[in-house]
């Protein structure tokens, strides 16, 4: 029985060990709740070749890792809300100099007004930053998604970072069952990181200035390899379900979607009880179904596509909200809407409200009766 | 810049300055393409606004823009103006230009000229000749200025970076036909007036050569941006350093380069001791390295890193920030600890006989370079045994004879052949210069000076030397009572020293002028006090008391005056008359030379003895032909005139006269970044403790418990390899080759931050020839 956050901490130092052989592990960290749990944790392993960094701010923080990184330890840190807004800076920079750093974000929204509590609008005010993201549903998932997490982005085809999101409390405070890997496991699951540009003896300077049409290329050069990661996960899944007996979920995972007329998409623990109500409204004979995104970045198109074939109408839930257009997932499920399609859009849970199985039913309600997409509609405001 | 200039009102026919309009537009052919090649810095994106300007006085539409490189001074950057007599709507960059101007010639290597149709007119900032460039440029119309020597005779920028521009577009001017009026009037619309004068010198100076080539267009323009194609490489296939290519070019106007000056120690050193130079080796490579540089020049390490006053650490620049480097400390250090290895002596093509009279610091000092060129050297001495002064005057508390024979050790094991008991006379002196091929008189000051003073004759009064030298050979003398030596140098504490070692029970030192002018080794002077000698200043003795023996020494009070050639005060004595009681007189006032062992017939001019107008085989040496009283310049003073005696007798036709005596540059605690060097506490010398002192004569000084102190040499104007230079160059083209530095030129920007930077001024700036 631990939390997410214990889940992931030990996750981290199981895959820090098993670069052992090679250049060991580093890691920056700064405490923010909900996330500090998992930091401090970790600061109290004892980690054979490892080093973990305490200093003064989430910027100096992933600053850490990007040194511990490039010069060729694995490297993982953690943050939440308003600390993941500070570490922007260097977020990117972790990304755009394609380091493999591993992050697990305790999803908080983002204040004033301050708030411990969580939405996703932390990490998807950073969709942009060339990070993989995955969502997770569950304390397992925030295990599993770290090794494999570890996996993808050290892989030669990505070579990026990932971030790991759990919901703040939700999952990172919430105690559960969680089966945990030995480490001759792990080591054979995490074989030893091989950075193609890491520092060595000569110095030298890692991104440093380029021309436009050099950005131009290494742009495209970042794009085409987080569209690898679709398969490099998928190989990853498979092997990870050789070694540990279990296999992570796919990019998209759907719920009785088969002959839905209306489905439910969702990211993280909602999806649970979104689960339960289409339970509850299939007994009573309604055809609905629920699909749930836990790979946001690469966007998986085609997985999305599959299931939403030979289906009308999509209620997207986003614990999120891009002011001035509406949910940030339902913006990106939108476009592979087809004509005539109703694609209607229901924030709620934002702040760490509680999305309750009769928020949902009134989302389906609504998205059955309606004839066309309408705006944005915010559901259990005040309550 | 989208602009068409408001202030000419569009009146063409309105002539500026007396210019006709008309037919300077008349001669533009629009539209008109400009781009300008530059360096950050150079001011490129500035002459394209000034060039759009000059044309907008004219009543043309006018786009300018600057297309800029890595934001750092020297990157290439490129400019653009448009001008026609439309609004223009074109905001691509420039491919074509019809007018190119290049601000530094390097840049044609990367592809300044490409997409410029024959037929343009290329415009370059060159201090070559047209003549230069025949063969080059041929297609285009081609014109060349001295943009940059210009500018910096205009002062315009700074003196590592010139700005060109504004000389630049008067050279434009007269090549493209625009009337200077109309430079001036922008320049001055623009305050820029100050600049002006470099414009009209350079359009005066331009030089225009028309196109040789028959004029081709090209069917189509170049639809590429100019310069070689970009090579994409994956971010993370990166795993070389890719330094950014910025050749500076003409564009750098001075350039850093390493120096090696004269440190303020080194200079001090009447020996010409290396001291900057065996300290650091001792710091990097260790005892052995070190004591061979300090044997170049010096023969008794250990004698004078215990009896020097050390003129190097009064002038260490390290003096007034956190005390002077124990210099004298770590020279004994070396000169005991090393091993006395054999030196090597260098085989003479033509070795030579050299005689020496006189085995004390000058003449051992000649012998000993004489013997390492690998001359047969003798030394001639009245006493048993060499040392002069150092084994006869120098008491052992001070200079224990076992460290002086070490030293002269090494002496002997050069072969050079010492023979005692020589009596020295004129006509004996004669003889040996027909002996030897060169000879060198080194006597020192063997005569005590005795002053005119009544009683000097009595029981109890004596020479200090000769007290000094029986005690040395004989031993310890019991003495009772007080004792009152009279002088204020070294020789004056030696013998208060002995005495008291010797059971006086009270001794003082009577001396007529203050402390600060006492001319003993400060150190010297502190130690005897604490041994419980007193002072008595600034009182002249003028009688000694006595009937049978001595009583006392009566005294007169001495007012100091002005200052004499020496800097000292002069000492006024007074009738202030008084007694000092005593029991024993010993009077240490100083020496001089005995030069009646010189032949009659015999003159000296600058240390060479001349028989009527011709020198002959006879050199002087030391305190014997200059008094200057320590044994570091006697040391200095045998060096030279072996120096001297060996450029003679060689076939050289250097010189006979020696040593250059310019004085070099030295390094001031002004050019040394002290903020550098964190401070350290000096390492001082040990001292017996003053109760057992008193009553041996143990060497008091046991000097420094280590070589620790070699870390706080400041290495003034000698590279100590710090890499400051290689750390702060903003370009990091400054690389380690072997021992030294190696400074990428082709990149280096002359911004002059690793001179800065340096911690001990081992750099300079130069202008580039």
């Amino acid at each position: 029985m631990i939390t997410g956050n214990h889940a992931a901490a030990t996750a981290a130092v199981l895959a820090g060990r098993a670069n052992r052989s090679g250049r060991g592990f580093c890691s920056g960290v700064y405490p923010i709740t909900p996330s500090t749990e998992c930091m401090e944790f970790l600061c109290l392993q004892d980690i054979e070749k490892g080093h973990v960094v305490k200093v003064e701010s989430e910027h100096s923080a992933m600053a850490v890792c990007i040194g511990a990184s490039v010069s060729g330890a694995r490297s993982f840190t953690t943050t939440a809300g308003n600390g993941l807004i500070y570490m922007a800076e260097n977020v990117m920079v972790a990304a755009f100099l394609r380091l493999p750093v591993v992050m697990v974000v305790g999803n908080r929204a983002v204040g004033p007004p301050w708030n411990i509590w969580t939405d996703h609008s932390d990490s998807l005010a950073l969709r942009d930053s060339g990070w993989i993201q995955i969502y997770c549903g569950n304390n397992q998932e925030v295990f599993d998604a770290v090794l494999i997490a570890f996996r993808i982005a050290e892989d030669h085809r990505v070579l990026m970072p990932v971030m790991v999101c759990q919901e703040g409390f939700v999952l990172s405070h919430t105690m559960a069952l969680t089966e945990i890997a030995d480490q001759t496991q792990v080591d054979q699951f995490l074989p030893q990181l091989n950075l193609p540009h890491r520092l060595a003896q000569t110095p030298r300077v890692v991104g440093s200035f380029t021309s436009s049409r050099m950005i131009e290329a290494h742009r495209e050069q970042h794009h085409n390899a987080m569209r690898m990661a679709w398969d490099v996960y998928t190989e990853a899944q498979t092997d990870f379900e050789k070694t540990f007996d279990r296999r992570p979920p796919d990019p998209v995972v759907t719920y009785r979607t088969e002959d839905a007329e209306l489905v439910l998409v969702s990211m993280g623990t909602i999806a649970e009880t979104v689960n339960r109500v289409v339970d509850n409204l299939r007994d009573r004979g309604l055809r609905i179904g629920s699909v749930r995104v836990t790979m946001f970045r690469p966007f998986p198109f085609d997985a999305l596509k599959k299931a939403f074939t030979g289906i009308s109408r999509i209620a997207v839930i986003d614990r999120d909200i891009s002011l001035g257009f509406g949910g940030v997932l339902w913006g990106e499920v939108r476009s592979l809407a087809q004509p005539g399609m109703v694609v209607q859009n229901y924030v709620s849970g934002l702040g760490g409200g509680d999305v309750r199985p009769e928020h949902v039913e009134q989302m389906v309600k609504d998205a059955l009766e309606r004839k066309t997409t309408g705006p944005s509609i915010f559901v259990g405001v005040g309550e | 810049m989208n602009t068409k200039a408001k202030d000419t009102e569009g009146s063409e026919n309105r002539g500026v300055s007396g210019c006709d309009l008309k037919s300077v537009l008349s001669k533009i052919k629009l539209p008109l393409e400009i781009r300008i090649h530059g360096r950050g810095g150079q001011g490129g994106v500035t002459c394209a606004k000034l060039c759009a300007l000059v044309y907008s006085r004219l009543g043309l539409f006018a786009q300018t823009f600057g297309d800029y490189g890595m934001e750092r001074a020297g990157a290439p950057i490129r400019a653009y103006t448009r001008i026609d007599g439309n609004p223009i709507k074109n905001r691509n960059k420039i491919y074509t230009p019809g007018h190119l101007l290049i601000l530094d010639p390097s840049l044609l290597e990367s592809g300044a000229l490409v997409g410029a149709p024959h037929g343009s007119m290329v415009l370059l900032n060159t201090p070559d000749r047209l003549s230069s460039f025949h063969g080059f440029c041929e297609e285009f119309r081609f014109a060349i200025v001295n943009a940059t020597q210009i500018a910096r005779k205009h002062g315009i920028g700074a003196s590592s970076v010139v700005i060109v521009n504004t000389a630049f577009v008067g050279a434009y001017a007269r090549v493209v036909s625009l009337p200077i009026e109309m430079v001036r009037e922008t320049y001055s619309s623009l305050g820029l007036l100050n600049d002006f004068a470099a414009a009209q010198e350079a359009y005066d100076a331009v030089n225009i050569r028309e196109a040789i080539t028959p004029v081709r267009f090209p069917d189509e323009a170049p639809d590429s941006v100019p310069g070689s194609p970009v090579e994409v490489i994956p971010l993370t296939e990166l795993t070389q350093d890719m330094p950014t290519p910025l050749k500076t070019g003409s564009w750098r106007t001075q350039a850093p380069k390493y120096v090696t000056l004269t440190p303020p120690c080194n200079y001090a050193c009447p020996a010409g001791n290396d001291v900057v130079g065996f300290i650091q080796k001792f710091h990097n490579f260790g005892l052995e390295a070190s004591s061979e540089i300090l044997l170049a020049t010096q023969p008794l390490p250990s004698v004078c890193g215990r009896v020097c006053p050390a003129p190097c650490m009064e002038s260490c620049n390290r003096a007034l920030y956190d005390g002077a480097v124990n210099i004298r400390g770590l020279e004994r250090w070396i000169g005991d600890h090393a091993s006395n290895y054999p030196i090597p002596v260098k085989a003479s093509a033509n070795p030579k006989t050299v005689a020496i009279i006189g085995g004390g610091p000058a003449g051992i000092s000649a012998a000993y370079f004489l013997a390492r060129a690998g001359h047969k050297v003798d030394i001639l001495d009245n006493q048993a045994k060499l040392g002069g002064v150092l084994r006869n005057g120098i008491p052992a508390y001070r200079l224990p004879e076992d460290v002086l024979d070490r030293d002269l050790e090494r002496l002997e094991a050069l072969g050079v052949s010492h023979r005692p008991h020589e009596l020295i006379t004129p006509l004996r002196l004669k003889q040996i210069a027909l002996e030897y091929h060169a000879v060198i008189v080194a006597t020192g000051q063997a005569e005590s000076i005795i002053p005119r003073l009544a009683g000097v004759d009595l029981p109890g009064v004596e020479q200090g030397l000769t007290f000094l030298n029986r005690v040395k050979s004989k031993g310890r003398e019991n003495i009772r009572g007080t004792v009152a030596v009279i002088g204020g140098g070294n020789t004056a504490l030696d013998c208060a020293g002995t005495t008291l070692r010797c059971g006086a029970d009270k001794v003082v030192i009577v001396y007529r002028r203050g402390q600060t002018e006492m001319p003993a080794i400060k150190e010297e002077i502190r130690d005897i006090l604490v041994e419980g000698v007193e002072l008595v200043l600034c009182r002249q003795p003028v009688r000694i008391i006595g009937d049978k023996a001595v009583t006392g020494l009566e005294v007169a009070e001495v007012e100091l005056g002005d200052p004499d050639e020496s800097g000292r005060k002069r000492p006024l004595v007074t009738n202030n008359l008084s007694v000092i009681s005593c029991d024993h007189v010993l009077i240490a006032v100083g020496q001089t030379a005995n030069r009646g062992i010189l032949p009659s017939d015999w003159v000296v001019t600058k240390q060479r003895v001349y028989a009527g107008e011709e020198p002959t085989n006879v050199w002087l040496a030391g305190d014997f032909s200059a008094a200057e009283g320590t044994v570091a310049h006697a040391i200095g003073s045998g060096r030279k005139i072996a120096m001297d005696v060996m450029n003679c007798l060689s076939d050289s036709t250097e010189s006979c006269v020696g040593n250059s005596s310019s004085i070099p540059e030295l390094v001031s605690a002004d050019n040394i970044n002290l903020f550098c060097f964190p401070r350290r506490e000096i390492l001082e010398d040990i001292h017996l403790d003053v109760s057992t002192r008193t009553h041996s004569f143990e060497e008091v000084n046991l000097g420094i418990l280590s070589g620790e102190e070699s870390r706080r040499c400041l290495s003034c104007g000698n590279c100590a390899h710090c890499d400051a230079c290689l750390i702060y160059c903003p370009e990091g083209i400054i690389t380690r080759s072997g021992q030294d530095y190696l400074i990428n030129l082709d990149y280096c920007k002359g911004c002059g931050i690793c001179v800065y930077e340096c911690p001990r001024h081992a750099m300079e700036m130069s202008l580039k020839s």
